[in-house]
């Protein structure tokens, strides 16, 4: 499962980022990284890019990076809390 | 004892850094760019303690790869200036990706201070940092401050004195484990061979990168006496990292870096869990809604855009009195010849014509800047970068080429903000594409003369042409010469924040000179040379002629003066090349003097069509003329029209691209532009003559 695979509004933690080379080491150094929490924020107009939360900042991704961020969803879900 | 001290100042973007660099150097910096990039290069001073502090405000930067020019000018800047110390500035709200970074500076082996900023905001999240634990855990000296008072600077600069002043500097870094640590000795070991290399280079930094793969560092071991043993170890370590932890060895440093932080974080920070949401999601819940969120990007855009020039159009004219007053002065106390000639067309007119853009820039950088601290900028980005990225252009190139309507040398100056230089080249080569005000007064004319009742649709028409242009070039570009991946879109959405009247003042000022300084040097010049091919060689009068057509004389005169001038030599000698699109010799000598500017085609057209004075686009008489001219057409006006849109654009714009992406790249733009202006003029010359237009 991926980032791509979430609604809005999931939780998620990281398993892993399956992006080679620099984009995936910048998603890692965003803090993409195994065992992170973050949320689906939203989606821009037309479905991309995304905001997502992750390590309490907001970052925007382009679905093809999301594409290769493996998540878990998160047990708890709850709309509107940090 | 040593009493100057050069400081490194760094930090993630939107930590507030920018307002501790100005609150400690106060007005004593200087701007410059680091050699042969576009990364400004800002430095203060200050005295404090009887030290004569150097303050170098580094890129505002999330890591220190190689992935940006900024990471890469900060760290170079740390390994070959050696600073005495880095401050850090830290956002209380978002502490472990801030971490993640001034622990990377600790690893460099410089002595770090963090800079606790923005820790109000924190407490109203519900966020409280326990400053002496988080120093004690990470080995870094933390120093609540508050940039915007000021708060907290002098305990900042206490603790970098007394950081100088100590004899041994401990050499703490963090550990990445037992299983990463093995491997990161390993490569210690090898690279320790090469004494002179290790007085260089951090050793365990090279190490770590070489674990993460920097293609920079890597490049570094090349100076290492045994290289290939070096890369064999770093290979095998590698292999064995990838194979143990089954991902890439990049992101298990990465991890393992946050693990170190998030152990911290838990220690020394409280998180009170918080249930109402922030004002940044409340906000961000209108401003980024599906429906909502492109109209009222699209009425902010069309605010700042409508403000900008509305709000220049008074002082602009200020300007250009007070050169006219100027031109009228040297009139006076200048005898006829040839220097009043220059001095008054040549010099007055070209200093006001750099000068005639400040009201501009300096309004439209004002509301950029409120947008970029506000945190807009941003969303406005994530709101376009679907549109723009099927065109291979950023979503952070739409404020250029909106930018481009109103005026090219603030748009290209923004294209700055563009941090991958593929994207930014590509977006300043298109940006003239988007008509800039000084070519509606042309288009008006035009259209006007040829186009009766429905001269709105034409120019319309020309804008939009325009904008396809722009796109399809963009698009052609990334498909050929400037290929590669398209710059991924990790873009930090920062919390909306309240800009300083300050802050802004500040921005606005920086690049009011950085456009004087540039276009000064380029723009006098040129604006002489434009004089003098428009007036040499002097044209030689009969008397009697003069006499006997003494109403018209002025007229005739500067008519007769450009026709044989080198500007109407230049025309005629181009008329082999204009001929194939509709145009004739007066019109090549119209579009050389649109080098300078684009709304000189007006006055040049005025001059040859034998209109007094009075040039503007309302001059019914100039219309009249071009449409008794037997040469024109509505075809060869809409031509002409087409060829301004797209040929070269002035040189105040040109010396704005000259500075943003160089000789080499503004020669090719040159060549783009003048090949498809000719080839696009041709087509639809030759095409409208085949259905008889």
């Amino acid at each position: 499962m991926t980032i791509l695979d979430l609604q809005q509004g999931d939780r998620f933690k990281v398993k892993a980022v399956r992006i080679p080379r620099e984009v995936g080491k910048r998603l890692a150094d965003m803090g993409f990284v195994k065992g992170a929490e973050g949320r689906v924020v939203r989606s821009a107009l037309l479905g991309d890019p995304l905001q997502i939360k992750i390590c309490r900042y907001d970052v925007s991704i382009r679905r093809a990076e999301a594409a290769g961020v493996e998540v878990e969803l998160s047990a708890v879900k709850r709309e509107g809390v940090v | 004892m040593k009493k100057m001290i050069t400081i490194a100042l760094a930090g993630n973007p939107n930590t507030g850094k920018t307002t501790i660099f100005n609150s400690m150097t106060g007005s004593h910096q200087k701007v410059g760019n680091y050699a042969g990039v576009t990364v400004e290069k800002r430095e203060g001073r200050c005295r404090y303690r009887g030290y004569d502090l150097h303050i170098y405000d580094l890129p505002g930067i999330y890591s220190l790869t190689a992935y940006s020019m900024d990471e890469v000018v900060a760290r170079d800047f740390i390994i070959e200036e050696k600073p005495d110390v880095v401050i850090d500035v830290i956002d209380a709200t978002n502490i472990a990706r801030n971490l993640y970074l001034c622990l990377q500076f600790q690893e460099l082996n410089v002595p770090v201070v963090a800079a606790l900023n923005l820790n109000d905001e924190a407490l109203a999240q519900g966020i409280d940092i326990d400053e002496k634990m988080l120093a004690e855990i990470i080995k870094i000296p933390v120093v609540k401050t508050v940039g915007i008072n000021g708060k907290g600077i002098s305990g900042l600069l206490d603790q970098v004195i007394d950081l100088v002043q100590k004899k041994e500097r401990a050499t703490y870094t963090i550990s990445y484990g037992d299983e990463l640590e093995e491997d990161v000795q390993a490569i210690i070991t090898e690279l320790v061979k090469d004494k002179d290399f290790a007085l260089r280079y951090p050793l365990r930094w090279c190490a770590i990168r070489l674990i993460e793969k920097d293609a920079r560092v890597r490049e570094l071991i090349g100076e290492h006496a045994s290289r290939d043993s070096v890369v064999r170890v770093v290979e095998a370590r590698l292999t064995r990292i990838e194979e143990h932890f089954g991902r890439e060895a990049s992101l298990v440093v990465a991890e393992q870096r946050y693990g170190y932080i998030h152990g911290a974080v838990s220690e020394a920070v409280l998180h009170a869990p918080v249930n109402k949401e922030t004002f940044t999601e409340v906000l961000d819940k209108v401003l980024l809604d599906r429906t909502v969120g492109l109209p009222v990007f699209i009425f902010i855009l069309w605010a700042v855009f409508q403000m900008t020039f509305q709000l220049s159009v008074y002082p602009m004219l200020w300007i250009e009195a007070f050169f006219g007053w100027i031109g009228s002065l040297s009139i006076a106390f200048i005898p006829e010849g040839m220097l009043r000639s220059l001095v008054v067309d040549g010099v007055i007119a070209g200093v006001g014509g750099v000068l005639s853009f400040i009201p501009l820039i300096v309004f439209l950088f004002m509301f950029i800047s409120i947008l970029e601290d506000t945190g807009y900028m941003a969303r406005a980005a994530f709101i376009m970068d679907k549109f723009l990225h099927i065109f291979g252009l950023h979503g952070q190139s739409f404020l250029p080429m909106i930018l481009g309507f109103g005026c090219s040398v603030p748009a290209v100056m923004a294209a700055r903000t563009l941090k991958n230089t593929r994207d930014r080249i590509i977006t300043v080569m298109v940006t003239p594409f988007m008509s800039c005000g000084a070519k509606l007064p042309v288009y008006m004319l035009l259209a006007g003369a040829f186009f009766v009742g429905n001269s709105g649709n034409v120019v319309l028409s020309i804008y939009v042409i325009g904008v396809f242009l722009a796109l399809l070039s963009s698009l052609f570009f990334r498909k050929t010469i400037l290929r590669g991946d398209s710059t991924p879109f990790v873009m930090e959405l920062p919390p909306y924040r309240m800009p300083t009247l300050k802050g802004i003042l500040w921005h606005v000022r920086e690049k009011t000179f950085r456009y004087l300084k540039k276009a000064g040097l380029v723009l006098l010049p040129a604006s002489i040379l434009i004089w003098a091919v428009t007036t040499f060689p002097r044209p030689v009068l009969d008397k009697a002629e003069v006499i006997q057509i003494e109403e018209n004389v002025q007229v005739v005169k500067k008519q007769e003066a450009l026709s044989q001038s080198y500007a109407g030599q230049l025309g005629r000698m181009m008329e082999p090349v204009l001929l194939p699109i509709g145009f004739d010799w007066k019109i090549g000598i119209a579009a050389i003097t649109g080098f300078a500017a684009k709304e000189m085609v007006v006055s040049t057209l005025g001059v040859l069509y034998s209109v007094d004075a009075d040039e503007d686009e309302k001059n019914d008489t100039l219309r009249d003329a071009l449409r008794r001219d037997p040469h024109f057409s509505p075809l060869v006006a809409y031509v002409l029209m087409l060829f301004m849109l797209i040929v070269v654009p002035c040189f105040a714009s040109m010396a704005a691209i000259y500075a943003e992406i160089g000789g080499r790249w503004l020669c090719f733009s040159v060549v783009f532009w003048l090949v498809l202006a000719w080839g696009v003029c041709f087509v639809v010359y030759q095409a409208g003559r085949i259905f008889g237009l």
